[in-house]
């Protein structure tokens, strides 16, 4: 009886293993290997170049020595509409102090309409146009507004999901600028990079979920 | 023969039960957290029973969960993703008409001074099916989705679709 009963516990456990891993597969294959996994806190923030709206080629990278703000957002996305004017008064404020706030706008609307609802909200920083690649690296970004506060030697100083109090951001705003800036040709320093070890450990996870919605006499399809 | 070293008593079979029906819970719930997030959920249709030359409603019957929202079918701005059902039967079968219902004006703590047209809880959406005249008899698969983008609280989540599949059987 107890042989069957611890049978019966490790199927199960080699049931969850084997659902784990065959979600982790599936993923991987489509998407490759997330970058931006687990605890973020001091991850290298993975570069990209993206397009802005008036056409350029804008590379994270190029703002080394900057604090960043790096918003992802969509049109379709009210939450993020409360946070953008905010963004540009911290631009304004704390542009001088090395303050750049970058959007990245996951839609996949025409980047005039997106110029368009920009500018009514008084955006006065660069709007770019976000591409699947840059979701995935960026821990596959699922849940807008999803905002990365980047410290002046490329690492993450803060991860913060959906819409917060202005005071909270404007906080966010201040750690980042304090960060210290890397030695220029110093060693690495003390940034770490994401490992594939950690890959089990989606961003996803740290994330608000939805219910299980299971009710009786409905499916789910 | 018991062996008296083996002999699990009726509360140690109580908890080899619970430990494995908690193995369970958690898996189920693991599957569903790692995997894609159910925010609405459908009734089955079920079997349409139809006579050749007519026409019958049909209703599809939602489920939001319960701390999300979806946008209505009408939503207030162009830039918000409508909710839209998409049916594709085969040639012998014609989705007639798809009534939606009307959604709710609701303000959320994101923007308490802009009402937003939106369904939550539960909603379903009429469709008017018909099979001509000389449909043959026989069963016949519909497929389709709901297309949607669902909210929480403070935060969006980018438009999902969910599959639908049905059969409607034509009769003489």
């Amino acid at each position: 009886m107890r042989r069957n009963a611890v049978v019966f516990i490790a199927l199960v456990v080699a049931v969850m293993a084997m659902l784990a891993s065959g979600k982790y597969l599936d993923r991987a294959r489509k998407h490759g290997p997330l970058k931006l996994v687990g605890d973020v806190h001091g991850v290298q923030a993975p570069d990209f170049t993206l397009t802005s709206l008036d056409g350029r080629k804008v590379r994270l990278s190029d703002f080394r020595g900057k604090a960043v703000l790096l918003n992802f957002w969509a049109t379709w996305c009210p939450p993020c509409k409360v946070e953008m004017p905010w963004f540009a008064d911290l631009q304004k404020q704390y542009g001088k102090d090395g303050l750049i706030v970058l959007g990245v706008a996951m839609d996949d609307t025409e980047p005039a309409t997106i110029a368009k609802f920009a500018n009514e909200l008084g955006v006065n920083y660069q709007v770019l146009l976000g591409t699947d690649q840059v979701s995935d690296d960026y821990g596959d970004v699922q849940y807008l507004p999803t905002t990365f506060y980047i410290g002046r030697d490329g690492t993450i100083v803060d991860k913060m999901t959906g819409l917060l109090d202005r005071k909270d951001i404007e906080d966010a705003v201040k750690k980042v600028l304090n960060s210290k800036a890397q030695p220029v040709n110093g060693p690495p320093s003390q940034t770490r990079v994401a490992q594939k070890s950690n890959a089990m450990k989606t961003v996803e996870a740290n994330e608000p979920r939805p219910e299980d919605i299971a009710t009786p006499g409905l499916t789910d399809r | 023969m018991q062996q008296p070293g083996r002999k699990i008593s009726g509360l140690g079979r109580a908890r080899v039960r619970y430990l494995a029906a908690a193995f369970l819970l958690t898996a189920l719930a693991w599957s569903q957290s790692a995997g894609d997030k159910n925010f609405v959920i459908m009734a089955p249709v079920g079997n349409v029973q139809l006579r050749a030359g007519a026409a019958k409603n049909v209703a599809m019957d939602f489920r939001i969960g319960s701390d999300y929202h979806i946008n209505s079918h009408t939503p207030k701005s162009p830039l918000l993703i409508p909710t839209e059902l998409k049916l594709t039967p085969p040639q012998q079968i014609a989705v007639a008409d798809v009534k939606y219902p009307a959604g709710q004006d609701e303000t959320f703590p994101f923007s308490p001074d802009e009402k937003l047209n939106v369904y939550s809880g539960d909603f379903s959406i009429d469709t008017l099916l018909k099979a001509p005249a000389n449909t043959p008899p026989g069963t016949y698969p519909v497929k389709g989705e709901l297309h949607f983008q669902a909210c929480d609280k403070s935060a969006c989540y980018p438009p999902r679709s969910l599959p639908i599949q049905f059969q409607v059987t034509v009769v003489k």
